[in-house]
């Protein structure tokens, strides 16, 4: 077991794996650790190419205190992930001038696979996972360098390192689906597990939703269960903002709804949604849901919000209906629904006054609102100035320039003003239909605000002010304003066939946005079958396959056979008598085991040649015919130039006719 | 169905039921980080961490059929080991026969616990493997029996075969005694000189080949005509010859008289003399040459030795 120190080339493949091992934690950790370990394996090499000092025990014992003692300094305790993960590569960093035998080499390599593996804590992304298989490669290649250092060279090692982990993935897979995933965690997470995310504000200040919109992440995706909704109608209820201050908008007291209802007025749209962690608990939907998600919790106002914050990727799965009648208000809702502070602009109030005057009823008073807007030169921009203290006040009689959050504030005081009980929503508006893999994906770009008035017939009723000032806003989504507004267009001025040809997309940008939804496709594939599958989306697979509600004993049974299946059909492979290459030596040895039956075996060392000697002088009256078969046979195997049939087919035929 | 086939000339093919398996300690240590990789996977519901646990616990699976498949249908065989006297070490040579198109590494060959070689064999190559015996007493000496082994390719797993039967023998000639104060002995015992002595100029007539035979000697003209292998004898006009006789030992033990014969064969045979070998119930009409020394010598070596 004892093997000979190992030489200078392993440590070689010793330090390239670690490398890969521990470069992506280069991103998440202090550098000082990367630089111990990159010293460790720096100084070992020094050593053993250049003769540099080698430290005795003593120093290794001194070397490795200062370490601890030094993580320890960095984080306040040497428990948790990122101590952990530090220690581990500082360590083994150490451990490099102290390696010997080959023991030490393997566990070296071990912890290699460990540190591959807590890189995966720190994130899951594809790119991540691409690196990690190299790394996985380039150590197991190094296990092979350590365990047989002769024979093969580095690319041969790479290659069988790479072969056999091809053959493992379709037994890991089967594993990987298979093995019961259990929801929750066994010791709970440490404090450090969660970073910074982007989502949805819980108030709303005169620019924020603006602020949101720059970001292209990605919000949610959805598929839709049948043809998708026009765009006009995606509208993505987030939050509902009853409460103002004159200057920020915010949900008010929250109720859990008694019984919410409404009346469907047209056919029920299904999609699953797959909401990108925002650490904020806003579930969106599309206007209005009917149904609650696990975990989720229903408010009056139509909105579901997760018990929790969302940390990771959330999927559910909902009903909703885009035409519906809500029902009555009560005291406490009406009362919300018309608050506004008293300071409020007055010229505000005096507007919202005459229109209530002027018009008979709520519904006309908001047409006159909105024709107020189109008429008195307000402009939708991506870009508004900065509104001051009344914001509403100057917005409406100043700067008159604004994003779609101005508009749904502006125009819900007015309304209020006017004594019809309205209120704010935000969410997002529209999304952009992935046609690679059929599904819509909703960025932070999307976000809007629009509002809701109610009126005494038919309930909360949807009014977006933006689609008075911009409507391509609505028709055709905030990227198309963007680019309109690049292109120094004024937005609601053009004709329809001018905004098409405005947006049409030259043959490069078409291409780049097919790459980029193939690229969203690949993604969003890697979240549902690798980051985010978990319990969940196990037991949607399984059932999927036709296996409901299943035991995790059976789940287990089935992992057994599965995987035993994969292994029985490499060992197939495996013990099937392998055919020869070559016809002529299959041919050949058919010969020689007519010879041995007649008393005539060749012996191991014996050339062809030979043999035909030997077995022509002990069996003289077949002389010819085994030197003809045996000349043929030489000729074909060791003759130049490419096998020749007519001569393959001669030699089988004399053979076929040999008897001994 | 592989079964190990001891085929005609002592040569063994290991099949599936001549192989075990077991992990190493670096396979029960690979094992264990098995366990805490998913423990972590689980504790984090990590997808990837999942994802690598199971590959690395998959690969061990996969090197499994490599360990087996690195031993499996291997050929081993044995040549002629070249006869030693008692006392010498007998060298056997093993050849390792890779018959399969994926080269075989890091197999191992053991006698009981001692590693005698470890060695790689290309595909569709061989290796040989020299296994050195002492030689403690005369008569035949048999191969021991082997073991082959691998920890190939990440020495997560160990495979062997059973022990591996060879059946082939090398011939131990008895210890040739001192040779002074026995020579005398034997000078005594040799017959009348009759008159032929090798070495000399006159062709004397042909015998066949034997290795060892000076070319110069081989009758080429017949080989070119197709004829056997012959060597033209040439001699001088007379030769000394002499009987090595049993029974002139009269008073020593078995083994000290077929030492002390073993010498005078060496030594008779050195001075190009004809001799003949007289043993209880067997003899030997002198001759010379080295077919006929070991002749005369397996006949010491295997003496009173049950056959």
């Amino acid at each position: 077991m004892n093997a000979p120190p190992v030489d200078r080339r392993v440590l070689l493949s010793l330090l390239a794996a670690g490398a890969f091992a521990v470069a992506p934690h280069g991103g998440e950790l202090p550098l000082w650790i990367i630089a111990v370990f990159a010293l460790g394996g720096a100084w070992r090499y020094g050593i053993e190419v250049y003769q540099w000092y080698r430290p005795g025990k003593l120093v290794r014992f001194g070397l490795m205190l200062l370490t601890l003692v030094a993580v320890f300094r960095q984080y306040h305790t040497l428990l948790g992930r990122d101590p952990g993960m530090a220690l581990l590569i500082t360590l083994i960093g150490l451990k490099f001038l102290e390696l010997k035998t080959v023991r030490d080499h393997i566990v070296t390599l071990f912890v290699f696979y460990l540190i591959i593996l807590g890189s995966f804590l720190y994130g899951q992304s594809l790119w991540l996972g691409a690196w990690a298989l190299l790394a996985v490669a380039l150590n197991t290649a190094a296990l092979l360098h350590v365990m047989q250092p002769t024979g093969m060279d580095m690319p041969a090692r790479l290659r069988l390192s790479g072969v056999m982990l091809a053959k493992a993935l379709p037994l890991m897979v089967i594993v990987y689906l298979l093995f019961p995933r259990i929801s929750g965690t066994l010791w709970g997470l440490p404090a450090d597990a969660h970073g910074g995310l982007t989502g949805m504000p819980d108030m709303m200040q005169p620019g924020n939703i603006r602020r949101l919109s720059e970001s292209s992440e990605i919000a949610f995706r959805v598929s839709f269960d049948g043809t998708p909704p026009p765009l006009r109608e995606l509208y993505w209820r987030g939050l509902v903002f009853t409460e103002t201050d004159g200057h920020g908008w915010s949900r008010g007291p929250v109720r859990e709804a008694v019984k919410v209802s409404y009346v469907p007025l047209n056919d029920p749209v299904r999609y699953q949604v797959t909401l990108e962690p925002s650490n904020k608990p806003w579930m969106p939907a599309l206007d209005l849901p009917a149904i609650r998600p696990r975990g989720a919790r229903y408010h009056p106002d139509f909105t579901l919000e997760h018990r929790e914050p969302i940390r990771e990727r959330l999927n559910y799965t909902l009903t909703s209906y885009t035409r519906y009648r809500t029902g009555a208000l009560n005291h406490a809702e009406r009362v919300g629904a018309l608050q506004i502070p008293r300071n409020t602009s007055p010229r505000a109030r005096a507007l919202a006054g005459q229109w209530q005057r002027e018009h008979s009823g709520p519904l006309q008073v908001a047409q006159a609102a909105l024709d107020f807007f189109r008429r008195e030169n307000f402009v939708y921009t991506l870009n508004p100035p900065l509104l001051g203290d009344d914001p509403v006040d100057e917005f409406l009689f100043g700067t008159r320039r604004g994003f779609c959050e101005h508009y749904a504030a502006a125009f819900v005081t007015l309304m209020r003003a006017a004594g019809i009980p309205s209120r704010v929503v935000v969410g997002y508006l529209g999304g952009e239909l992935n046609t690679a893999g059929d599904y819509m994906i909703v960025r932070q770009s999307d976000a809007h605000a629009w509002a809701e008035i109610w009126l005494p017939e038919r309930g909360w009723v949807r009014v977006d002010p933006t689609g008075a000032i911009a409507p391509e806003r609505i028709e055709l989504g905030l990227d198309a304003v963007r680019r309109l507004e690049l292109q120094g267009v004024v937005l609601g001025s053009l004709s329809n066939e001018a905004v098409r040809r405005a947006l049409e997309l030259g043959w490069f940008e078409h291409v780049a946005r097919q790459a980029r939804w193939y690229w969203d496709l690949t993604n969003l594939t890697w979240y549902r079958w690798v980051v985010d599958y978990g319990k969940e989306r196990q037991e949607r697979f399984l059932t999927s396959l036709g296996l409901d509600d299943i035991s995790w004993k059976r789940m287990i049974g089935l992992l057994f056979a599965g995987a035993l299946l994969v292994i029985l059909v490499y060992a197939f492979f495996l013990w099937r008598p392998k055919k020869s290459a070559d016809p002529a030596l299959a041919l050949y040895l058919r010969f020689c085991r007519k010879l041995a039956r007649a008393g005539l075996v060749r012996a191991p060392y014996e050339g062809a040649h030979a043999f035909a000697g030997r077995a022509a002088r002990k069996r003289a009256n077949m002389a010819d015919s085994i030197s003809e078969i045996t000349g043929l046979y030489e000729e074909l195997r060791y003759g130049p130039g490419v096998t020749n049939q007519k001569k393959l087919t001669m030699l089988k035929t004399k053979i076929a006719a040999f008897r001994a | 169905m592989i079964f190990m086939s001891v085929l005609p000339n002592n040569s063994v093919i290991l099949g599936r039921r001549q192989l075990f398996m077991l992990p190493t300690r670096f396979g029960l240590l690979f094992a264990a980080l098995l366990v805490v990789q998913l423990l972590a996977a689980i504790n984090y519901s990590n997808g990837l961490a999942y994802a690598l646990t199971f590959l690395l616990g998959s690969l061990a699976v996969v090197s499994m059929l490599y360990t087996h498949r690195n031993l499996l249908r291997l050929r081993l065989s044995a040549s002629a080991c070249a006869p030693v006297f008692a006392d010498e070490i007998a060298t056997f040579r093993i050849h390792l026969t890779n018959d399969s198109d994926t080269p075989r590494f890091g197999i191992a060959v053991m006698n009981g616990k001692k590693e005698i070689a470890r060695v790689d064999i290309p595909a569709r190559g061989s290796a040989d493997v020299n296994l050195s015996v002492a030689a403690v007493k005369r008569g035949w000496l048999m191969l021991p029996e082997l073991i082959v082994t691998t920890q190939f390719p990440l020495g997560l797993l160990y495979s062997w075969s059973r022990r591996l039967a060879l059946h082939h023998s090398c011939l131990v000639y008895p210890r040739p005694a001192h040779p002074t104060p026995l020579q005398t002995l034997a000078v005594e015992s040799l017959e009348a000189v009759s008159g032929l002595k090798a070495g000399g100029d006159d062709y004397i007539g042909a015998r066949e080949f034997h290795p060892g035979d000076s070319p110069r000697h081989v009758d080429w003209k017949a080989v070119a005509r197709g004829e056997s292998w012959h060597v033209k004898q040439f001699g001088a006009g007379y030769q000394a010859t002499a009987w090595l006789d049993w029974d002139t030992l009269e008073g020593l033990d078995t083994e000290t008289r077929l030492s002390v014969l073993t010498r005078w064969v060496l030594d008779a045979e050195h001075d190009g003399m004809l001799y003949g070998l007289r043993l209880p119930e067997q003899t030997l009409n002198p001759s010379n040459g080295e077919a006929h020394q070991h002749e005369c010598l397996k006949h010491l070596a295997l003496f009173g030795l049950k056959p």
